[in-house]
């Protein structure tokens, strides 16, 4: 979820900045750039076009002033040509006027090029400044996922290692449980004694009646009998109250946790024995 | 204020302290149907002398018979202990034996014979029951008998039975029969009748004096009573058709038997005496094999009035008659055990007659044999045996004990004898 977060601001903050740039170039374009169609002076490149057509009128320019010298109507020829200056006087000015918005027009296109160019190398930068950034970005989310993978692995080794111990402790009966006793180990083992002192019940010897017998134990940490088994109801069976008392003597050692908590539960016990079964 | 401060901790501390021994409890259901180890060691001798049976045998055979003791080899166990103060526990343990029999045996003057006997509770350490008996020196077996009955009484609560009697009938050169009486175990072996005509269904009285039983001597099948003391005899049923099936009643004083007085096998009463016979039964099925509730009020028996035979029971007060065995086809020869809960018959299954019982308590069955041949069941007074027949395939018919747990049949030493209809002596004071 944390690797997602940073993704997100970086896609911010790289959009963010594309959305700029972009809008910069788009407002160098509008105001940099006329956009009126009107523009006469744009007919002047069929001027360009027509540059022998110069060298025809300086030629036709030599001819006037000869004309004038050798004809009677010299003034209107010297107005004529005057004219005519004047008209060749215009198209240098346009000419230069031309020539001067060709330049402007060159350098303003020079201009778009070098900020197209400073544009194109900006996102070039950017692009490779926002690759790196998403190699940066991958090698920390290859960093972060090698980092979770050997953390997941180490927790899987961790768990693997509290099962192995879990089993083994409950196998040798060593589970240390805090704040108290687990209830499933505690009739884990009530259930491994209940079965280890059935297997010696002798039921032969305690009639077919349906009889109850009770009796209190106290063991020590190592499964053995502390003292004798103590009988707090008989069966009015001698032979089947002595059986029973055997059983439990002879199933010495009874299996115990060495959980301190656990064993002390165990440690006293009252062992309800129905050697027929119940009604 | 003080006070009642005091009063408030002094029930927390209560509270707490009957919270933090509360005892975890455990139910035990059931068990099982283990055989006690126990090591009975040669008795010490003195003065013994040769061919004299050895008591330590004769006690690890009864307890070994009965099926709820498993003897344990005690050949590499070195010198027997004289009292529990010599016993080596720990090697006893390691042997897994949970009872220890010793004793010695003094022969003494005029062929008598003394033994002395300790039990011995490994877990508990410490010796638990002894005795001494006195005897003649022919008596030495049955001096072993009475040693195991009170060892088996001390462990089991059941009374022992191997100081009871038994009877059979055993044919011999092919054409006579006998009517012995031995010991449980099939030693001593007595004769109390020998006839050319077959005898069938002894059956003791409840006192152990008297022996009923079918004799053919008269053409046909007629009942005897016969005191076993002095060999006296009367005959007590001896009416039109057979005459058959006598089985006394708990108190000794009626029989019920089986006639064909009006056609049909039928179940009548009859007093020991052989007055007032009454029909107990009306039945056009077959009623046959009676056998008394040890309280006396019903009389379980055989009959086909569903079709096989099985086992009904007849209540003498209100005349209910109503079935008991319901598994297996061919159910027949009742008898109950001392105490009532457990009925013991012949089924048949899967083609072989097999000794069964039943818990009439839960209904359970236990086959207790496997057959194929097995014939006339009867209990032994304590419930926790049984006699019976079993063929081999008709090569040799022997007379054996199971015990009640199925876990031990054990043939009678009767060598080749060709022997018949077992029935179990009471016990007798």
């Amino acid at each position: 979820m944390k690797f997602f977060k940073i993704e997100n601001n970086e896609n911010l903050q790289a959009n963010l900045f594309s959305f700029a740039v972009h809008l910069a170039l788009f407002l160098i374009m509008i105001f940099s750039v006329g956009w009126q169609t009107k523009t006469p002076n744009y007919a002047e490149v069929e001027l360009w076009d027509s540059v022998p057509v110069q060298k025809k009128i300086k030629k036709t320019q030599a001819k006037p002033k000869q004309k004038i010298i050798q004809t009677n109507k010299a003034a209107e020829a010297k107005a004529k040509a005057k004219a005519k200056a004047q008209k060749e006087a215009d198209i240098r000015l346009k000419k230069k006027k031309a020539a001067e918005a060709k330049a402007k027009k060159l350098k303003k296109q020079k201009a778009i090029k070098a900020l197209k160019e400073k544009v194109l190398k900006q996102e070039k930068i950017e692009k490779l400044k926002k690759e790196m950034l998403e190699k940066e970005k991958i090698e920390r989310l290859q960093q972060q996922i090698i980092e979770q993978q050997k953390i997941e692995k180490m927790q899987a080794e961790l768990r693997e290692n509290e099962l192995k111990q879990e089993n083994k402790l409950a196998i040798d009966g060593e589970k240390e449980i805090k704040g108290g006793v687990n209830p499933g180990e505690l009739n884990k083992y009530k259930l491994l004694i209940q079965q280890k002192i059935q297997q010696n019940v002798n039921q032969q010897l305690c009639g077919l009646d349906y009889i109850t017998l009770e009796f209190r134990i106290s063991l020590m940490p190592t499964g053995e009998l502390l003292g004798q088994p103590k009988m707090t109801k008989s069966s009015n069976i001698t032979s089947c109250d002595d059986a029973v008392e055997r059983a439990i003597i002879q199933s010495q050692p009874l299996p115990l946790p060495k959980d301190r908590g656990l064993f002390s539960k165990l440690k006293n016990l009252e062992l309800k024995f129905h050697p027929n079964g119940v009604e | 204020m003080t006070k009642l401060l005091y009063i408030i901790f002094a029930g927390i501390f209560f509270f707490s302290s009957s919270i933090s021994h509360a005892l975890e409890v455990i139910e035990i259901l059931g068990g099982k149907a283990n055989q006690i180890p126990i090591a009975v060691m040669p008795f010490k001798s003195f003065g013994a002398p040769k061919n004299i049976a050895k008591v330590n045998t004769v006690i690890k055979s009864d307890l070994s018979r009965s099926g709820l003791f498993y003897a344990l080899d005690t050949r590499g166990v070195s010198a027997s202990p004289n009292s529990d103060k010599e016993v080596n526990f720990s090697q006893w343990k390691s042997l897994e034996a949970q009872f220890l029999i010793i004793g010695r045996v003094d022969f003494l003057k005029k062929e008598k014979v003394k033994v002395s006997w300790s039990l011995i509770d490994i877990y508990k350490q410490q010796t638990i029951l002894s005795g001494e008996y006195v005897g003649k020196k022919n008596q030495i077996r049955a001096i072993g008998h009475k040693v195991s009955d009170k060892v088996y009484e001390r462990l089991t609560g059941s009374k022992g039975v191997f100081h009871t009697k038994i009877a059979f009938v055993e044919k011999y050169n092919n054409e006579k029969y006998k009517l012995n009486i031995a010991d449980y175990d099939g030693y001593n072996i007595t004769s109390l009748l020998d006839s050319k005509m077959p005898i069938i269904s002894p059956r003791w009285s409840p006192d152990g004096e008297k022996i009923a039983y079918v004799s053919f001597e008269k053409e046909k099948p007629v009942i005897y009573i016969q005191e076993i003391a002095t060999g006296k005899r009367k005959l007590l049923a001896n009416f039109k058709g057979n005459n058959s099936a006598p089985a006394w009643s708990p108190d000794g004083k009626k029989l019920a038997i089986v006639l064909t007085y009006n056609a049909n096998s039928q179940i009548y009463l009859i007093n020991a005496d052989g007055s007032d016979v009454t029909r107990l039964v009306r039945s056009r099925s077959i009623t046959t094999e009676p056998a008394w509730s040890p309280d006396g009020k019903e009389i379980y028996y055989t009959s086909n009035q569903g079709g096989g035979p099985q086992i009904y029971k007849y209540n003498l007060d209100s005349s209910e008659i109503s079935r008991v065995t319901f598994e297996g086809k061919y159910n027949l020869y009742p008898s109950l055990s001392y105490d009532g809960k457990l009925l013991l018959y012949l089924t048949q299954d899967q083609g072989k007659f097999k000794v069964a019982v039943q818990n009439l308590l839960s209904n359970q069955v236990l086959k207790l044999t496997k057959g194929p041949l097995d014939e006339a069941p009867a209990f032994a007074p304590n419930g926790h045996m049984i006699l019976f027949v079993y063929k081999d395939y008709g090569k040799t018919t022997k007379i054996g004990t199971v015990s009640i747990n199925g876990l031990k049949i054990d043939p009678l030493p009767l060598g080749n004898k060709q022997v018949q209809e077992p029935a179990w002596g009471p016990i007798k004071n």
